[in-house]
């Protein structure tokens, strides 16, 4: 350890070269990554934060929740299903909003999805700031804290698109984010009557997208068996059935794996091109009756410790980084994430270092002695 | 007796269809406190003699003992552990580990037998106290003059204790005077530490302080008249 960390020192300036290619792949790797989570959470956060087993939809919205509609006194006869520990309706629509007042204006418009849901329900948003809707009170919303980076604050009154009312801001929630856009959470009872009224108003009224079902090994065959027109999907199918999100993350994971592919080879050429400058040296040290298990451990123990620094510093970077990302950008870096690629970098150089553990064995003591140079 | 002996050593190189007999039924006995060369003209078979005496080539045939033990048919690992405790090797320039102080230069060895314990840092000082070195420990080689390089070698190859000390041309980079002086703090350390020392040179003026020169010639290995009388 101690001769590998003295090389390290003495040859400073290789090494650097090759720390400072492993500090720029795991900087690269950890932004990817944060962009990554950033971008699914953005397009998913309503469901993916919300712990569910899965959902009750209509039959052939292919688990899709903008697709669906059910009648929500389905709820009652899941939750006596086995398995099942609680459920709540859930009804959405896209819309855009306002500032009040500002119709005529060429003021922002913002690009909204519209939740409603029961207020006892689990589905309701945590409030990390403001209050929660008053039951005396019409109209009242909860916005994603990602609407203050348009401007809004709490008590802002704000119209919608096509439904002549007024709202107020009355708190805010976190990740709470669907399709790209930010959510507008509304009570259940207020978001049925948003919609002007086609046909039986009294069907309509008990009409929303879909019911969320939480518990452990739920079974709902009997029930899905005496009922027409609904199936059910799991937590998984619901938000892989969310348009874009598998093809986004799919193309950010590609990217990412690529990137470390590449670096396993960029990294693995590296070490063979130094540990062939230094067949001399090995020799030497062999001929002197040091081991291959002596030396191969002095290279490898290099390789991690200068992959290890490189690693922490491409964290720094990263976090760095993300002090100057705008508000708005869709980044979020979970811990857990930057443990496991962090590992998985070490790994790969580490690993891409064993081409040359395989040339060291076969050096010949000889080459000591002036043959073969 | 400690020491080292070949005996009827034959080393054959193939080469595509071609034999070269680089060493031909080759004896030699070198007991501890006592300091041989082997001259001899360039293809002669010199570095040949000194790889197979050090445990780094095996031979066509015949038998190598080194304190007694045959280890003709040591496999690699148990041949790195010979030269790692028995045999020191004073190897030619520029076989000193660039990065390495030269007082680590010597501890390197006892590291690659374990641990470094004070004594040994004591005893690394000391032989380089010996050879002159006690100024330089923390040089790097690039810092040292040739001479200086060829003595850090030196008390490298004693550094482990060893019972045979083996030294391919250590005079080859050094101009007369340097050479002389690192032959002569070599013999010294032969002497007083009881080693057995066999060393490789083509410089005649070296020969002085050896106990027994032999010639070798096309492989063949006999020995000088000058020192045949004294021994036998
Ligand atoms: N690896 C090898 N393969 C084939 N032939 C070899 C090999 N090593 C040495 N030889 C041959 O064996 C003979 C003896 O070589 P050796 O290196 O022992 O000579 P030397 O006395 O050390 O010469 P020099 O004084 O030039 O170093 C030479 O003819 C050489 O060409
Ligand atoms: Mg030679």
């Amino acid at each position: 350890m101690k001769l590998a960390i003295k090389e390290l020192l003495y040859s400073k300036g290789r090494f650097i070269m090759i720390g400072l290619i492993i500090v720029l792949i795991s900087w690269l790797v950890f932004i990817l990554s944060g962009l990554g989570t950033g971008l699914s959470k953005l397009s998913t956060g309503v469901l993916s934060e919300t712990e569910y087993a899965g959902m009750v939809l209509e039959e052939g919205a292919e688990f899709s929740l903008s697709k669906s509609s059910v009648n929500r006194s389905l709820a009652e006869e899941i939750s006596e299903q086995d398995g099942v520990t609680d459920t709540a309706p859930i009804n959405l629509f896209r819309n855009s909003m306002r500032r009040e007042g500002t119709a005529d204006s060429d003021a922002k418009i913002t690009d909204i999805v519209l939740i409603g849901v029961e207020p006892d329900s689990f589905m309701h948003p945590e409030i990390v700031e403001g209050d929660d809707w008053e039951s005396s009170e019409d109209n009242q919303m909860i916005a994603d804290a990602s609407l203050k980076n348009e401007g809004y604050a709490l008590g802002d009154t704000i119209v919608l698109d096509d439904i002549d009312k007024e709202f107020t801001i009355t708190g805010f929630t976190e990740d709470q984010t669907l399709y790209h856009q930010s959510s507008l959470f509304l009570p259940m009872d207020d978001f049925q009557d948003l919609r002007p009224s086609q046909g039986d108003a009294e069907d309509e009224a008990e009409t929303v997208s879909g019911i969320i079902v939480q518990g452990n090994d739920v079974d709902l065959d009997t029930f899905l068996e005496g009922e027409t027109d609904v199936e059910f999907g799991t937590k998984e199918e619901t938000i892989n059935a969310i348009p874009g999100y598998v093809a986004e993350n799919a193309t950010i994971m590609m990217m990412l794996w690529f990137l470390m592919i590449i670096s396993a080879f960029i990294l693995g050429v590296f070490f063979y091109v130094l540990t062939n400058q230094k067949t001399n040296q090995f020799g030497v040290l062999k001929a002197i009756g040091g081991s291959n298990g002596f030396i191969i451990r002095s290279v490898i123990s290099q390789v991690f410790i200068l992959s290890l620094v490189s690693v922490l510093v491409g964290i720094g970077l990263t976090y760095l980084t993300v002090i100057f990302l705008p508000e708005a950008m869709p980044f979020h870096l979970e811990v857990s994430m930057v443990v496991i690629y962090s590992l998985v970098l070490l790994a790969i150089s580490v690993l891409s270092s064993l081409f040359s553990v395989v040339k060291i064995t076969r050096i010949d003591p000889l080459t000591a002695l002036g043959r073969g140079e | 007796m400690s020491g080292i002996e070949l005996k009827n050593v034959t080393k054959r190189y193939k080469e595509n269809k071609f034999e070269i007999t680089a060493l031909e039924d080759v004896s030699v006995r070198v007991k501890a406190g006592e300091f041989v060369a082997i001259v001899g003209p360039s293809g002669s078979g010199k570095s040949t003699f000194l790889s197979i005496a050090g445990a780094l080539l095996k031979p066509t045939e015949g038998k190598i003992l080194i304190n007694k033990q045959d280890i003709t048919d040591f496999d690699e690992k148990q041949l790195s552990s010979v030269r790692l405790n028995q045999i020191g090797f004073i190897l030619q320039t520029a076989n000193l580990i660039p990065y390495l102080t030269v007082l680590d230069q010597l501890l390197i060895v006892k590291k690659m037998q374990g641990s470094v314990s004070k004594e040994d840092k004591a005893f690394a000082r000391q032989l380089l106290k010996d050879l002159g070195m006690e100024n330089k420990e923390n040089k790097y080689p690039n810092e040292c003059s040739g001479g200086e390089r060829q003595r850090v070698a030196i008390a490298r190859s004693f550094m482990n204790d060893p019972d045979i000390i083996l030294a391919d041309e250590p005079t080859s980079s050094l101009d007369t005077e340097r050479g002389h002086e690192v032959v002569q703090q070599m013999a010294e350390q032969v002497k007083t530490r009881n080693k057995a020392a066999i060393m490789v040179t083509h410089d005649e003026r070296m020969l002085d302080y050896c106990d027994r020169i032999y010639r070798i010639v096309d492989g063949k290995l006999s020995e000088d008249v000058r020192t045949q009388k004294e021994t036998n």
